[in-house]
């Protein structure tokens, strides 16, 4: 018998790469898992990608992730734009982006709210941004050149800073929500990177949770950090903290089932460890109360 | 201040712990302790550019040691920061670095090992192609051959040093079974290839070299060939092409 489309009950199988948004929980692509994960079945919902580590042409990790890619649907996550950067800003850097972006096909696509570069130079860091009027237009006009270069809407994530600057005029969500509104992009949330300022520079996690405007959030990180007597670090080499876990309830609560990622960048432990981790997430993510977000 | 000079008095800060004080003005942090804080910042780019210099020079850093390493990598960020987003790119000017680095100077062989280590490197993310089939080149009467002009494989690179740099490459892979060379006053060509995604280097000649910078320039193999007897006049063409087919160095 042959299986026709029109059929009731039966849904097209014609594949449609573009429509593979993620949905659900996902985890950080890591060198250290591909084999696992090529070799095994589907264990995660979705996965993300660093994408400057797929610039060059060719070579066994694009292949990987066009591997991956068929299986999964992906998330390519900049970290080396640098939207901020006042000068020093390389189209150059966008339009690779734009290639993998043209090869790949993600789901969704992702940069920072920080700089990286000035005086020539290139610091491979996601700095802190003055949260000045100033500083929104610039990012919102790095934004829009970003989506009009890609031609699709762009999530930007909120950073983790170890220091503050003097005569801020919005604070992270009032930022991230004017960014959004102004721009067309989402928000990707860092849920961890919002709790670690708390502990560096006070600023509630809870109330910018309560105060980002949830039509906007396309996305969620949730990740480790470590304590030091200075400051708290967001390295990505840890178990997501209890505090964090709680902030990440208290945000799809009230922003809804948006796609949630367990990052692990430092010290990236067995696979079955990062899908423990999702797990945990999940079971927060299924028994959510939602609000309704309308 | 504006942006532009926020960003330029971080930098600034970022290059040397000596001028912190104009960013530290324009920072908020109720505990005091901003400096400490940008140092964090410091240590993170710094952090940054020695991994990615660890992960493209592995040779490099187990013959200098992790400590020296690690100074070398300072030294060269300080000297060569990076101009790109893409840390993939940092360290392009490593083995012209290591030529000059006083402390760097009784290891002469160094820059030879880390221009081969670029290679390898560059070979990793190089484009993908075909590579010719043995069937297609069976098929070659012998004066098609002659004229035939094959493609190199992009990830394809070869070095020319005064010292045995392959040798040091291949006895620094795990499994490898290669011991160091007992002496370093030993010329070696180093070939570089990517059969697939495996990277390969092996010890070439005078001869093989020349043939494939004829190819890679788009010379016919007859040019190639004879280039290649000028260079070595025991060059084995019939064993070379063996070679190339073995090690997906022509293309389709």
């Amino acid at each position: 018998m042959v299986l026709d489309s029109s059929m009731p009950g039966i849904a097209p199988r014609t594949p449609d790469r573009a429509a593979a948004v993620p949905s659900g929980i996902g985890i950080g692509l890591r060198t250290a898992h591909y084999r696992e994960l090529l070799a095994r079945e589907r264990c995660v919902d979705w996965l993300e990608a660093h994408s400057e580590n797929y610039f060059g042409p060719g070579g066994y990790d694009l292949d990987v992730l066009t591997r991956l890619r068929a299986r999964y649907p992906l998330s390519l996550h900049g970290v080396g734009l640098g939207l901020g950067s006042a000068s020093g800003f390389a189209r150059e850097h966008l339009d690779r982006v734009a290639e993998l972006v043209r090869r790949v096909e993600p789901g969704l696509v992702s940069e920072h709210l920080c700089w990286g570069a000035a005086d020539g130079q290139v610091f491979n860091d996601l700095l802190p941004m003055p949260l000045t009027g100033a500083a929104l237009d610039l990012i919102c006009s790095r934004v829009a050149q970003m989506q009009d270069v890609l031609q699709r809407r762009v999530l930007i994530e909120n950073v983790s800073t170890y220091v503050r600057f003097a005569g801020d005029d919005y604070d992270e969500a009032g930022f991230l929500n004017a960014l959004a509104t102004r721009s067309g992009c989402g928000i990707l949330l860092d849920v961890n990177n919002l709790y670690v300022n708390q502990c560096n520079h006070g600023a509630d996690a809870a109330a910018q949770i309560d105060a980002i405007d949830p039509r906007h959030v396309g996305e969620i990180h949730l990740a480790g950090h470590f304590a030091t007597e200075l400051a708290v670090i967001d390295h990505h080499g840890a178990r997501v903290a209890d505090a964090v876990w709680v902030l990440y309830e208290r945000a799809i609560a009230r922003i809804g089932r948006v796609p949630t990622l367990i990052e692990w960048d430092t010290d990236v432990p067995a696979l079955e460890v990062l899908l423990d981790e999702a797990a945990r997430a999940r079971r927060r993510f299924d028994s959510a109360a939602v609000r309704d977000a309308a | 201040m504006r942006l532009e000079r926020v960003q330029s008095a971080f930098a600034a800060a970022l290059g040397d712990p000596r001028r912190t004080q104009d960013i530290v003005a324009a920072l908020d942090c109720g505990d005091g302790r901003a400096a400490e804080r940008i140092a964090l910042y410091r240590g993170n780019v710094a952090a940054a550019w020695e991994k990615a210099l660890a992960n493209a020079y592995p040779v490099v850093r187990a013959l200098v040691g992790d400590e020296f390493f690690a100074a070398l990598a300072r030294a060269y960020g300080k000297a060569h920061p990076s101009r790109s987003g893409d840390l993939n790119r940092f360290g392009d000017g490593l083995p012209a670095f290591v030529r000059t680095f006083e402390h760097t100077n009784s290891l002469p062989y160094l820059g030879d090992v880390a221009a081969l280590e670029w290679a390898v490197h560059t070979a990793h993310y190089a484009a993908d192609a075909a590579p010719l089939a043995r069937d297609a080149l069976a098929a070659l009467p012998a004066d098609a051959l002659l004229a035939a002009r094959f493609a190199v494989h992009p990830a394809c690179a070869w070095i020319d040093s005064a010292f045995p740099v392959a040798t040091i490459w291949l006895a620094h892979r795990p499994d490898s079974g290669q011991a160091l060379p007992g002496s370093i006053d030993q010329p070696e060509r180093a070939l570089v290839t990517r059969p697939r995604w495996r990277i390969e280097v092996l010890v070439s000649g005078a001869g093989e070299i020349a043939a494939l910078d004829r190819l890679r320039s788009g010379a016919d193999m007859e040019c190639a060939i004879g280039a290649a007897l000028a260079a070595e006049p025991q060059f084995n063409f019939a064993r070379a092409l063996v070679r190339w087919l073995d090690h997906s160095i022509l293309i389709a």
